[in-house]
């Protein structure tokens, strides 16, 4: 167990945000579900009793009947924001005198580092380069999480938790971009911090980067495992797997959908095109963690080869 | 007697004006005196008026016109829901986020004073920044860490607006300008990243635009793209690089992109971002919990009704 | 705006500004039942108050002392000041403008010494041209005018042009340095006869 490999990542000047993140993320995250279960708890509780539902003011926090609804900017609001800037000031003053930002050897064209690394924030998508091709990693995906994030509002038909905290009222939304947000782009970063080494090479915390391993991992393709060999069967086969996965996923995903009687009324209210557009955001998405799966599993590089592109 | 008369008018002519000096000059230190008086109650005057129109005192109305009234303040409320001044709300990342931006501009800005976007000088000037000129190092330090700590802060806000549905109705356009600026914000992190024109910015710019390369129809190695006639000088990447090759244009076009291309457009989508938090309606919450059996049913086949003329 | 009586407001005194943590706005100021504790209390406020202005303040203003000293570098690489310029025999009597262009200087010979005049006009800064039809140096910019030995006597110019310092080698070359001037400020004694600033020939 090499610890000193360990603190070599963690104490690189431009590793430490994510060293950062590995604190922050849970600890917000923890936050917000406490907040979620409080709210959850008195939801429940105004469910059970019709008379509390009419009477009751709806919120987790301190109330009196006698105070104000609403406060004064100033002072209330402006002292926090103050005390926030003060604060944030103080860690960036403290971060900016212990630790120096990088300057490696002047630019040079002809001689790569190793690992050549991107900045840490788009590490997801070069470790995604691990499993697709670079126009598929580095400019169809990036597209497809912009323009999905940017979807969300516009496919959500659920009117609950619209300025609260909730799990209970926005269960599959929540797992949905936790998933997205969490398990996958965080993870991804995490990898291409801590475990991805010299060559791109896969070394577990604790194991010395040695530049001079070897990995002998030989990749094959569907087609491959079928034994086609035409360029024509290649591309079928891909496209009616492809096909196939769209249906499967579809098919597990709408599932989920209509899965209890919650989730079926608010099905019920979403359009033809948001439920599409919802379904293919959600199976392109997965179409991530599967590639990494059965390259891992089963070492196949790629399902779909055509002349002009490979997925 | 006319000598003494004559001596008398001359010494009374003398007298005199010593006498009307010694009168006028007491008079105006009076009228001084009286003058440095009025100062003291600085706030009265025509110069202090003239700057501060507004009186700031402890009432409920000087407390409102306090924010009305301020050019910096005035993106706030008079007034908030009393709840959503607590941080476990809001998290205050979105603050957090505009105030880092101004920190990275300022230091930004003085950082440009010591900096030649050319490839003979751009790594010598860092160097030189750390080493000679006073604070230099501190300065570059804070920027950069500043930068990396508004990615983070720019995630938790979207993670925060996530979990409290603050993107919600009539909010859903917001979040979409939110996702427009986390992008510009990882742009500006990106571009700044080749400025020093080390091996880590030169090879993290040449991974990157090298994905730009294997675009779709845009990039000359990118499905179908040579089929549209794109080649290594004319396609999507070498109008990002103004070349073929990440060389002197690149480190340029990068400079001008991060200090002044993307930080007007950024500013541009964060004016309309704080604007539409005003006008949906403020700060989302805390909202009080609405129960599942209160939601209203959408008639099914019903016309939407239009944006009513005149406004909400 | 919302209908909250003011009078509800007013009641409640304004929270100091300074808290450690945010507490839920609104409660009630302590109530002055023991005059003692409230004024304690209220002491311990402004203490609170004093110290975190006085660290803002001082921060800002210690940030101010950095922002300026941080326009006065260490160590500046700027062109070096000093070349050589050839044998004294390689100039006949007379203002030599050969080294204008490359050096902004006018070599002035005279039958018993030589110096090199810095060709920078006293007014404003400009380089004065060697007029010898007229026998002057005049300087485009704003019309001063100066002798054959750069004393000036026309225009604006409050005194003569500054000399740059000369010296031989070895090898009997002169070598003139612009990074070191004498002048002649008016009212001052002047400063053209010190050593190095010219060679006897």
């Amino acid at each position: 167990m090499d610890w000193h490999q360990i603190w070599e990542i963690a104490s690189t000047p431009d590793n430490v945000p994510i060293v950062a993140l590995l604190f922050l993320v849970p600890f917000y995250t923890w936050y917000a579900f406490r907040q979620a279960r409080a709210n959850d708890r008195l939801i429940g509780e105004l469910e059970a009793s019709p008379e509390l539902a009419k009477s009751h003011h709806r919120k987790t926090f301190p109330f009196r009947p006698e105070w104000t609804r609403e406060v004064h900017v100033w002072p209330y609001l402006l002292r926090i924001e103050f005390l926030a800037a003060i604060i944030v000031t103080v860690i960036l003053m403290i971060w900016s005198i212990t630790l120096n930002a990088p300057l490696e050897e002047p630019a040079n064209p002809n001689l790569t580092m190793n690992p050549a690394k991107d900045p840490w924030y788009f590490l997801g998508l070069q470790e995604m380069l691990v499993y697709f091709d670079p126009w598929m990693a580095g400019v169809v995906l990036p597209s497809l999480i912009l323009v999905g994030l940017a979807a969300i509002p516009y496919m959500d038909e659920n009117p609950l938790g619209a300025g609260y905290y909730t799990l209970k009222q926005r269960k599959w939304a929540i797992a949905a971009f936790c998933f997205g947000f969490l398990v996958l782009w965080l993870t991804m970063i995490f990898i291409g911090t801590f475990i991805r080494g010299p060559g791109w090479m896969w070394f577990w915390p604790g194991q010395t980067w040695d530049h001079s391993r070897v990995v002998f991992e030989v990749n094959r393709d569907l087609p491959d495992l079928f034994n086609i060999t035409g360029a024509w069967g290649k591309g079928i086969l891909g496209a009616v797997v492809m096909a196939i996965y769209y249906g499967v996923a579809g098919w597990l995903v709408h599932k989920v959908i209509t899965l209890n009687e919650f989730n079926r009324k608010i099905y019920r209210r979403m359009s033809f095109l948001q439920y599409l557009t919802l379904q293919f955001f959600l199976i392109t998405m997965l179409l991530l963690p599967l590639k990494i799966f059965i390259r891992h599993a089963f070492r196949i590089k790629y399902i779909w080869i055509t002349p002009w592109f490979n997925i | 007697m006319a000598d003494e008369n004559g001596n008398g008018k001359e010494q009374k002519g003398l007298t005199g004006v010593l006498e009307k000096v010694k009168v006028d000059t007491r008079a105006l230190k009076d009228k001084a005196a009286e003058e440095i008086k009025t100062y003291k109650e600085y706030d009265r005057t025509q110069l202090y008026k003239s700057v501060f129109r507004v009186k700031h005192d402890e009432t409920p109305r000087g407390r409102a016109l306090g924010i009305l009234t301020n050019v910096f303040l005035h993106l706030h409320p008079a007034k908030i829901n009393r709840d959503a001044v607590r941080y476990s709300y809001t998290w205050g990342m979105g603050g957090i986020s505009f105030y880092l931006f101004i920190v990275l501009t300022f230091t930004g800005v003085l950082l440009m004073f010591y900096y030649h976007p050319t490839k003979g000088q751009a790594f010598r000037d860092i160097i030189y920044l750390e080493a000679d000129v006073p604070f230099g190092k501190l300065l570059r330090n804070m920027h950069r860490w500043a930068a990396h700590l508004m990615v983070i802060t720019v995630w938790l806000h979207m993670f925060r607006v996530f979990l409290t549905g603050s993107y919600k109705k009539p909010r859903e356009f917001n979040w979409v300008v939110g996702v427009v600026l986390m992008l510009f914000t990882l742009l500006l992190s990106f571009t700044g990243y080749l400025l020093p024109d080390d091996q880590l910015g030169f090879w993290a710019v040449t991974v990157g635009t090298n994905m730009a390369r294997a675009t779709p129809l845009l990039g000359h190695e990118g499905p179908f793209g040579p089929q549209l006639g794109m080649n290594p000088f004319n396609d999507v990447r070498f109008a990002l690089l103004g070349g073929s090759i990440v060389d002197a244009n690149a480190l340029l076009r990068s400079y001008i992109w991060h200090c002044i291309g993307i930080p007007l457009v950024i500013s541009l989508f964060m004016a309309v971002h704080f604007w539409r938090v005003r006008k949906d309606g403020g700060i989302s919450g805390p909202a009080p919990v609405m129960l599942e059996s209160e939601i209203k049913e959408i008639k099914r086949g019903a016309v939407a009704a239009p944006i009513k003329a005149g406004g909400r | 705006m919302s209908d909250s009586t003011d009078a509800t407001v007013l009641s409640q005194k304004p929270k100091p500004e300074v808290k450690a943590a945010p507490t839920p706005p609104g409660k009630p100021a302590p109530k002055s039942t023991s005059p003692g504790t409230a004024q304690g209390e209220n002491e311990i406020f402004q203490k609170r108050r004093h110290i975190i202005w006085t660290c803002i303040i001082g921060y800002l203003g210690v940030s101010f002392l950095m922002f300026l000293r941080y326009f006065f570098p260490r160590a500046l690489f700027e062109p070096s000041t000093v070349f050589k310029i050839g044998y004294p025999s390689d100039f006949s009597i007379g203002v030599d403008t050969k080294f204008q262009k490359a050096y902004r200087v006018a070599v002035v010979k005279e039958p018993e010494r030589l110096f090199v005049i810095f060709l920078k006009c006293t007014h404003l800064g400009c380089t004065p041209d060697w007029k010898p039809a007229e026998d002057k140096f005049k300087c485009p910019c704003h019309g001063s005018g100066y002798t054959s030995e750069g004393i000036n006597f026309e225009g604006p110019a409050p005194r003569p042009m500054d000399r740059a310092h000369v010296e031989l080698d070895a090898e009997g070359e002169m070598i003139v340095d612009t990074g070191k001037l004498f002048s002649w400020f008016k009212g001052e004694p002047s400063h053209f006869n010190d050593p190095g600033a010219y060679i006897t020939v």
